[in-house]
């Protein structure tokens, strides 16, 4: 069996492990400081497993040495938003909380593919890469596929059409500088933009970008974690079982969209080596300047940190 | 399709519709009296559908008038033991939630399936059945899986087999008087007396009896709700699709195993109408013993309610 360690076993954490259990590919090894928080959950999702028919092993521990030996190692430290905050302002007390998990992942798990989840998410990427010194195809961003995950479920709801039919790219940061692509949001292939009327797309679009936001106001006292848990599951399956799926992930570029040095959403084939490689859209100019602004916020945001 | 309405947005609810929306079976709609917790929850559920494959509406509201036309009632609503209270006055706040909350199941969907997951649910099964005026098999109480998956994921653990090839029958009241049965518990159907001595025997059966504690001692401010959800969404399921499985549940007994007039653990076979029949087990006297030192528990419980005037 395969490894995932999970760093962090709060909501998104904990959902993530229930989502590998439930597709039964890999032990999953939750890890947290909060002394019986990632044991008791384990615990507890291993009593499902007779009933919900998985025999992976779910393992719950306070002692990130744990991590020893895994294929993928998920990030999911740190504080989460609370309302009024934007994610952007979590960038330094979540880098401090992630600073120790660099070092013990390159002393006890040099070789895992790590997928950052912690907010500001691309640029916590970016700073884990260039912090640890890891392969740049080997750390990964979630963004994307939780932003095309809720545009798909407001694309299917506007048009009375099964998700499954529908197919989305979200490229830039995940903030709302995030560039979405209505050419390529589809539903059986067919361009959403010959489907539906600008206004509603925008209006989607709109919704799509405040959609964490809208979470957390219903919740208030809690984000978003099944749809994001659900996101990084698939991410995992897709390393795991070298799917080489295309998903829109937080890459570390190196070139690919004439940017260098920096960590953002650009879909990319996900295989048993991470970001096996960046696919390079033909961007309008509209487009690419949504892009690029994305790029900026980000670029301004990590000279804060020191790498 | 068919709808299935959870009443109670924590933990085990919101769990529960995540379970029931992997399994594809119904509508779920959450319903809780705090603004914005199911909406939220829902609508997180449902951003989720497009990866996980799945079509069936998943909707969160604070309007009970919603539960209209449910295939299925799940009724986890209550509230958790605060530092200063005392036992009998949770137990007093919850009997008049379940009170409340039966009044309307009865009032808006008269013609559905009540499964009773609020502890100490052979008491609050009782509440619901008393306030609905629901036919008998009508109202079911969530335990006996919850406790055997506890109970088969300890024999597994402890054997080093799949979970797979383990059954478990435990019977009784959801507490520490719980029975489990190891002569009924097998492994590839081997009765686990015949593979385990009898002092690992009584040491997983006092985990298991203590299955939930153990979570609440681990988490500190929580209890288990993934084990719970998914023993709700696996009888949910047999109801839906009329599965008749054998399932140990809380039903409303008329004299099987000689016992009278309360909700207790027992094996039923579970479909589209509820409890669908009552399994009578041949039981041994020390079994039979415990299942009537389970069943006295309960009643007292229900008999401090009549006295609370609760009931």
């Amino acid at each position: 069996m395969k490894k995932i360690s999970i760093i962090g076993a709060g909501n998104v954490g904990s959902t993530t492990a229930f989502y590998i259990a439930e597709k039964n590919f890999s032990d999953v090894m939750l890890i947290d400081i909060a002394e019986g928080r990632a044991k008791g959950k384990a615990l507890d999702l291993m009593e499902a497993a007779p009933v919900r028919n998985y025999d992976a092993k779910i393992d719950g521990s306070d002692n990130i040495e744990d991590i020893a030996g895994s294929d993928v190692v998920v990030i999911t430290a740190g504080h989460v938003r609370k309302p009024e905050m934007s994610r952007l302002d979590l960038l330094e007390v979540n880098a401090k909380v992630i600073d120790p998990i660099i070092q013990k992942i390159k002393q006890y798990t040099p070789n895992a593919i790590i997928i950052n989840i912690t907010e500001p998410v691309d640029a916590l990427t970016y700073y884990i890469w260039k912090k640890g010194g890891f392969e740049s195809k080997k750390t990964i961003g979630m963004t994307g596929v939780l932003d095309t995950t809720r545009l798909r479920e407001f694309i299917s709801k506007e048009l009375q059409v099964s998700t499954a039919d529908t197919t989305a790219l979200v490229i830039g940061g995940h903030h709302d500088y995030m560039a979405i692509l209505p050419r390529y949001a589809r539903v059986e292939g067919i361009p959403i933009t010959q489907l539906l009327p600008k206004e509603k797309i925008d209006k989607i679009i709109k919704h799509t970008r405040e959609a964490g936001t809208e979470i957390l106001s219903y919740l208030k006292t809690a984000t978003a974690h099944y749809a994001p848990a659900a996101a990084i599951a698939e991410m995992v399956e897709a390393i795991i079982k070298d799917t080489r799926s295309i998903l829109c992930v937080s890459a570390c570029l190196q070139g690919e969209y004439g940017i260098k040095d920096l960590c953002l959403g650009v879909p990319a084939i996900i295989g048993a080596n991470g970001v096996e490689k960046v696919i390079e859209l033909q961007l309008t100019i509209e487009e690419r300047q949504q892009f690029e602004e994305s790029e900026t916020v980000i670029r301004k945001a990590v000279e804060v940190l020191e790498v | 399709m068919k709808k299935v309405s959870i009443i109670g947005s924590g933990n085990v609810g919101s769990t529960t519709a995540l379970y029931l929306a992997e399994k594809k079976i119904a509508d779920i709609y959450l319903i809780d009296v705090i603004e914005g917790l199911s909406e939220g929850k829902a609508l997180d559920a449902e951003e989720g559908a497009p990866i996980r494959r799945y079509d069936t509406e998943l909707r969160g509201t604070t309007d009970f008038s919603k539960l209209v036309d449910s295939d299925v009632v799940v009724v986890t609503a209550g509230i958790a033991r605060e530092p200063g209270m005392s036992r009998e006055d949770l137990l007093n706040t919850n009997a008049k939630i379940i009170k409340s909350v039966s009044e309307k199941i009865a009032k808006y969907t008269p013609n559905s399936v009540i499964i009773m997951v609020t502890n100490p649910l052979d008491v609050m099964a009782y509440v619901a059945l008393k306030t609905t005026g629901f036919a008998l098999k009508k109202v079911v109480g969530m335990a006996g899986i919850l406790d055997s998956t506890r109970f088969r994921y300890f024999i597994a653990h402890k054997l080093g087999v799949s979970v797979r090839d383990t059954t478990a029958m435990v019977l009784g009241g959801h507490g520490d008087s719980m029975v489990p049965l190891p002569r009924y518990s097998t492994v590839g159907g081997i009765p686990i007396i015949e593979l385990l001595p009898k002092d690992n025997i009584d040491k997983i059966i006092e985990r298991t009896r203590k299955g939930g504690a153990e979570i609440v001692s681990y988490l500190k401010t929580g209890s288990a709700f993934y084990a719970p959800a998914a023993a709700v969404a696996e009888m949910v399921e047999c109801i839906i699709r009329d599965k008749r499985r054998i399932l140990p549940c809380s039903a409303y007994l008329r004299g099987e195993y000689g016992i009278e007039g309360i909700f207790i653990g027992v094996p039923i076979m579970l479909g589209k109408n509820g409890v669908e029949k009552i399994i009578e087990l041949e039981l041994i006297p020390e079994e039979k013993e415990a299942l009537y030192t389970s069943g006295s528990a309960v009643k007292k419980v229900i008999e401090k309610l009549e006295e609370l005037g609760v009931l």
